[in-house]
């Protein structure tokens, strides 16, 4: 029987969608890369138009070269998925790291 | 994980002063918490590499959970392994073939998130493979 997809769940899987206020630069790039290091258990994908990078890698993230105005679909799988997606669009779409 | 104690350190092993400092100030910025530690130039303030500065940048990043060094060119390494050869068996250190900029952006984020020497090396390395754009 295929495991089902609520919260705990090792295939749980959480979508979030991002408006960037700013480029996702550096600063925000190695934030992501290190939630993504923090939850090892869960797998943070992002899509940016054609663009696809693992948050794991900071140097995808930033060649994903997402500036302002992008749409980011952040995709998190695994056990802690609703709460990492969460922490990942925070990241995304906070205002502070503009200048980095 | 403990924040700041305990994590994996770098040394960025050039033959520029500036460009180390250089690199260093970038992949701790990105990385916010990693030790990244500059190894360049010699003595007087000239072109090449130093030992005696990669042997004190090592001592510097040491935090008990070994250290990763990235070489910028040819000499660099060379410096570099005759410190890990006098070395041997004080301190674990390693050095690994990996661009210099992208190495040490992707070293410095994995070792800031508290992965192991073995997975920074691996970061390091995997920049090799990482498109600019």
């Amino acid at each position: 029987m295929p495991p089902s997809s609520e919260d705990g769940d090792a295939d749980a899987v959480a979508e979030r969608s991002v408006l960037l206020p700013k480029p996702l630069h550096a600063r925000p790039a190695g934030q992501l890369a290190k939630l993504a290091g923090q939850h090892k258990e869960n797998t943070i994908e992002l899509v940016a138009g054609e663009k696809k990078a693992n948050a794991r890698s900071v140097l995808a993230v930033m060649a994903m070269g997402a500036v302002t105005g992008t749409e980011v679909a952040v995709t998190v799988t695994g056990p802690d998925a609703p709460a990492v997606a969460d922490a990942a669009a925070e990241i995304l779409s906070s205002e502070e790291a503009a200048n980095a | 994980m403990t924040e700041g104690l305990g994590l994996v350190g770098i040394v960025l092993v050039s033959h520029s002063a500036a460009l180390a400092e250089g690199a260093a100030e970038l992949a701790q910025q990105i990385a916010g918490g990693a030790t990244v530690v500059p190894a360049g130039g010699v003595e007087g303030g000239g072109l090449g590499t130093s030992t005696d500065r990669i042997e004190a940048a090592i001592g510097d990043a040491d935090a008990g959970s070994g250290v990763l060094l990235i070489p910028d060119l040819g000499s660099a390494v060379l410096s570099a392994r005759a410190v890990l050869a006098d070395l041997a068996g004080e301190a674990t250190a390693r050095l690994v073939d990996a661009p210099f900029v992208e190495g040490a952006v992707a070293a410095a984020v994995a070792a800031g998130g508290g992965a192991d020497l073995d997975a920074v090396a691996q970061a390091a390395e995997e920049a090799r493979d990482a498109a600019k754009f």
